[in-house]
């Protein structure tokens, strides 16, 4: 029998779906000063400005994953994301998604690729989106009854069904990111790239397409890759996440890691008969009302305070909480850090 | 007044940086402005030579003149707000103009103004380099010149505001491309851009002088031409002050009426 | 074939994204008649004042008024409306969309947008091609009808070309809808033969915006005047643009996508 090398075995079972590896992305930009002088100045020759948006960054995403890519305005999210759908040419660095080169646009690997971009319609705008899909059926070949099935299908899912026959500006925003949606998973793709899905949705719209997605992800195996700077995506969503800032990566684990490895403090919820008590002694008070008292203490410092509030004042409830998750971010991105 | 004219300087100077932005789009409206005269020149200096150098009152060197001063004269009154009016209402983005304390319409003249301003420079060298190569012959003669001054400032606003009331219509209707059409189809017969207006059949010249749009262009070129008698020249000014009136009046009709109807197309 | 059948899904989206607006299609057939009615008007004022023009038959030019109205048809049909379509998407962003697509994204933003009303170019410049022709006296022969197809086929690749060129300049500079309208003003030219004008704007209506090869020289084969060099010239031309369209489109996704040259 041939020796195969257990390596070899391990690294084929688990090929990754996505694959970057020290990925850099830097643009040149243009850049010019206020005023007539400047601008006059400007018709002759241009200043320019090297700009890093992804600084070099690696990870790795398995098939079935749906991990949360976190990170403020201007992080290098989307450029990320463009570079791993084929829009962009990276500068410098290792890139594979389903184990081709994005940028070579392969037919084959567009098929089974998808990217939805929030307040950004490729739905034609004055017809109804089942039009829409009907070309999209087209451009991918869906097979008629596979695009039956999974037209169904989606339209159970995501409530479509009055939505379908109205033309596209008519529909609100959310009716509208629900049907484009729709039409870019009709050919079922194995990688879902998803940008700022939620951004300019009310709440419960949302809630709505967040559900959906983890819906889509469980019964498909799709790899789902979701940017967003709504932590309530990726709180939804996503067990993993990697967070990116200034075009390097932060932080790649699991949620509650992130929580645990950048917080300094615990946020102690004590429930008293009044607020007459003076609290300041046992940590920073954020607020008070009818005795429920919140409190912002070092983690270090979290068993010491909560034995003294036991033994010095009648608590009727006391909870340790971590800090919510927003502030974490905040706090994450505030930092300047390698 | 002063903050009227203050905005106005603003205004300039923001339009004039994001003209020069777009350095490569600004030349390029230029060469339609040219080409078409020069294709009625070239027609009409064709038909002038195979009819014994002359025809209705022009010689070939005075088709040549008069293509050439219409080009220029075509050049500093045009607007393209009928297109950018269909823009901004469609994409929702009058309703920035209207949330402003000023009339919009004040913003729109700015900016053509500058637009002109960068290319008049190049319009006359072009015109230059068209004298050279088609020998047109020019009457100077003083009165007229001086009254061209005028005319033109009037040809620019009569064309200007009955343009801008025009692009309106995209508050009534989400395909203003058709209005557009008629007007210019209109334009370009009326207006004496495909012929001096002596050379058409009658019942146009009729419509041509009723209309506004004789009073756009026509008229001060033929009037910077010498071809106009004083008394011409000074019906024509009145022709145009009348216009000025009827188009301020139909504009304020009309901007009311268009802002109540208002309703953005596209959130 | 596949290119066919995604063509007729633009064209299906086309003509009901245009059904929106009904009326529309009487509005586009008043401006087109008016468009015909002043090309026209300018023919007979032309022709009020002389016999020939540059020598030109009066019903020669009026055949290629008829090859104008449809040539331009064409172009306000299809070709115009995508082009058009492909610098917003590309200010926008939404080229993105096109790009994750598993089509070729040339095919894609050719047939994207279809502007159907323009048919009545189409059917008007028919008419009075049939209408020119009738009047020349039936003097076409089979040989001038075979080359004034392949000429008119010839042309409109090379305007389809060009157009594509031009706007494939949007990947490089930012307002270039407004260079659509060179286009738009020089195709004006088309409507009087080209051998009118001096040499100087000859040249420039023939080689550096191609007006000549989609009306004058389908005319010219059509009123028996057309070289056999002259269309292989065209045809060779229509080719050579093809390519050359081809490079500067891919050239353009290069800079797009931010690839290194």
């Amino acid at each position: 029998m041939p020796h195969i090398p257990q390596g070899y075995i391990w690294e084929v079972a688990t090929l990754p779906a996505i694959h970057i590896h020290d990925l850099r992305k830097t643009y040149v930009v243009s850049e010019r000063e206020a005023g007539a002088r400047a601008a006059l100045k400007s018709l002759l020759h241009r200043r320019t400005q090297e700009v890093p948006a992804v600084d070099g960054i690696s990870f790795d995403l398995a098939a079935g994953e749906i991990v949360g890519f976190l990170g403020p305005n201007g992080a290098g999210k989307t450029t990320t994301l463009k570079m791993l759908s084929g829009l962009l040419h990276p500068t410098a660095g290792e890139l594979a998604v389903l184990g081709r080169v994005p940028w070579k646009r392969e037919k084959a690997f567009l098929r089974q690729i998808t990217l939805v971009m929030g307040q950004r319609n490729q739905l034609v705008w004055d017809i109804p989106p089942a039009d829409s899909f009907e070309l999209n059926r087209a451009i991918y070949r869906i097979p008629a009854a596979d695009y039956r099935h999974t037209l169904e299908e989606l339209t159970g899912l995501l409530e479509l069904g009055p939505l379908l026959r109205k033309p596209v500006r008519n529909l609100s925003l959310g009716e509208r990111m629900k049907c484009e949606i729709a039409a870019a998973l009709l050919h079922r793709p194995q990688v879902v790239f998803l940008d700022e899905p939620t951004i300019g949705l009310d709440v419960t719209m949302q809630r709505r397409i967040r559900s959906f997605i983890a819906d889509y992800n469980r019964r498909y195996g799709a790899t789902v890759l979701l940017t967003s700077h709504y932590m309530a995506d990726v709180e939804a969503l996503c067990r993993r996440v990697i967070v990116i800032h200034h075009g390097r990566l932060l932080f790649d684990g699991e949620l509650s890691g992130l929580v645990r490895r950048f917080t300094a403090h615990k946020t102690i919820v004590v429930q008293l008969e009044d607020c007459e008590a003076d609290l300041r002694d046992y940590g920073e008070v954020i607020s008070c009302t009818d005795g429920r008292a919140i409190l912002r203490v070092p983690k270090a410092e979290t068993a010491r305070v909560t034995e003294r509030l036991l033994a010095d004042l009648p608590v009727m409830d006391l909870t340790v909480e971590d800090p919510p998750i927003e502030e974490v971010i905040e706090q994450v991105f505030a930092q300047e850090v390698t | 007044m002063k903050g009227l004219v203050d905005i106005y300087v603003q205004q300039f100077k923001t339009t004039l940086a994001s003209q020069l932005q777009y350095r490569a789009a600004l030349f390029i409206w230029l060469i339609g402005h040219i080409l078409e005269p020069l294709v009625f020149l070239v027609v009409w200096s064709a038909v002038s030579r195979s009819n014994g150098g002359s025809v209705g009152g022009f010689s070939t060197g005075e088709f040549a003149a008069y293509f050439i001063v219409l080009m220029i004269v075509n050049h500093l009154t045009f607007t393209w707000i009928m297109f950018e009016y269909e823009y901004r209402v469609r994409q929702g983005t009058l309703s920035f103009a209207l949330l402003l304390p000023i009339h919009p319409i004040h913003s729109d003249i700015a900016d053509n103004v500058s637009y002109k301003l960068i290319t008049v420079p190049a319009m006359l060298l072009v015109a230059a380099l068209l004298g050279v190569a088609f020998h047109p012959t020019f009457r100077i003669v003083p009165w007229a010149v001086a009254a061209f001054i005028p005319a033109l400032i009037m040809a620019f606003l009569v064309r200007f505001l009955v343009e801008w009331t025009l692009a309106q219509t995209a508050f009534w209707t989400t395909r203003v491309n058709a209005a557009n059409q008629v007007y210019f189809v209109l334009a370009l017969f009326l207006s004496g851009q495909i012929a001096p207006l002596s050379l058409l059949p009658a019942p146009i010249q009729v419509a041509a002088v009723i209309l506004p749009f004789r009073w756009m262009i026509g008229f001060p070129v033929e009037l910077l031409l010498g071809r106009l008698t004083p008394v011409q020249a000074l019906t024509g000014l009145a022709a145009q002050a009348a216009w000025l009136a009827i188009s301020l009046i139909l504009l304020r009709i009309v901007w009311r009426a268009g802002v109540r109807v208002y309703s953005a197309v596209g959130a | 074939m596949r290119y066919l059948r995604l063509l007729f899904e633009f064209l299906r989206i086309g003509v009901m994204s245009e059904l929106a607006y009904r009326a529309n299609f009487f509005v586009q057939l008043f401006v087109s008649l008016l468009e015909l009615g002043t090309a026209l008007g300018g023919l007979t004022i032309v022709f009020a004042h002389t016999d020939t023009l540059g020598g030109w038959q009066p019903d020669e030019v009026l055949a290629l008024v008829g090859i104008y109205f449809l040539v331009g048809g064409v172009i306000r049909l299809l070709i115009q409306p995508s082009m058009e379509r492909l610098i917003e998407s590309v200010r926008e962003g939404t080229l993105d969309f096109t790009l994750t697509k598993p089509e070729d994204a040339q095919l894609l933003i050719s047939i994207q947008r279809v502007e159907i009303w323009s048919l009545t170019d189409i059917l008007l410049g028919f008419g009075v091609l049939a209408v020119a022709l009738t009047r020349l006296g039936a003097s076409v022969r089979a040989w001038q009808a075979a080359a004034f197809a392949v000429a008119l086929l010839a042309g409109v690749v090379i305007v389809y070309s060009f157009w594509l060129i031009l706007a494939t300049l949007s990947f490089w500079f930012v307002r270039v809808e407004n260079i659509l309208v060179i286009f738009q003003s020089m195709y004006e030219a088309g409507r009087w033969p080209v051998s009118l004008y001096p040499a100087w704007l000859r040249f420039a209506l023939t080689f550096l915006v191609p007006i000549a090869f989609a009306t004058t020289v389908p005319a010219q084969a059509l009123a028996g005047r057309l070289t056999w060099q002259l269309l292989l010239g065209a045809v060779a031309l229509a080719i050579a643009l093809l390519v050359v369209s081809r490079l500067f489109w891919r050239a353009g996704i290069q800079r797009y996508s931010g690839a290194s040259a």
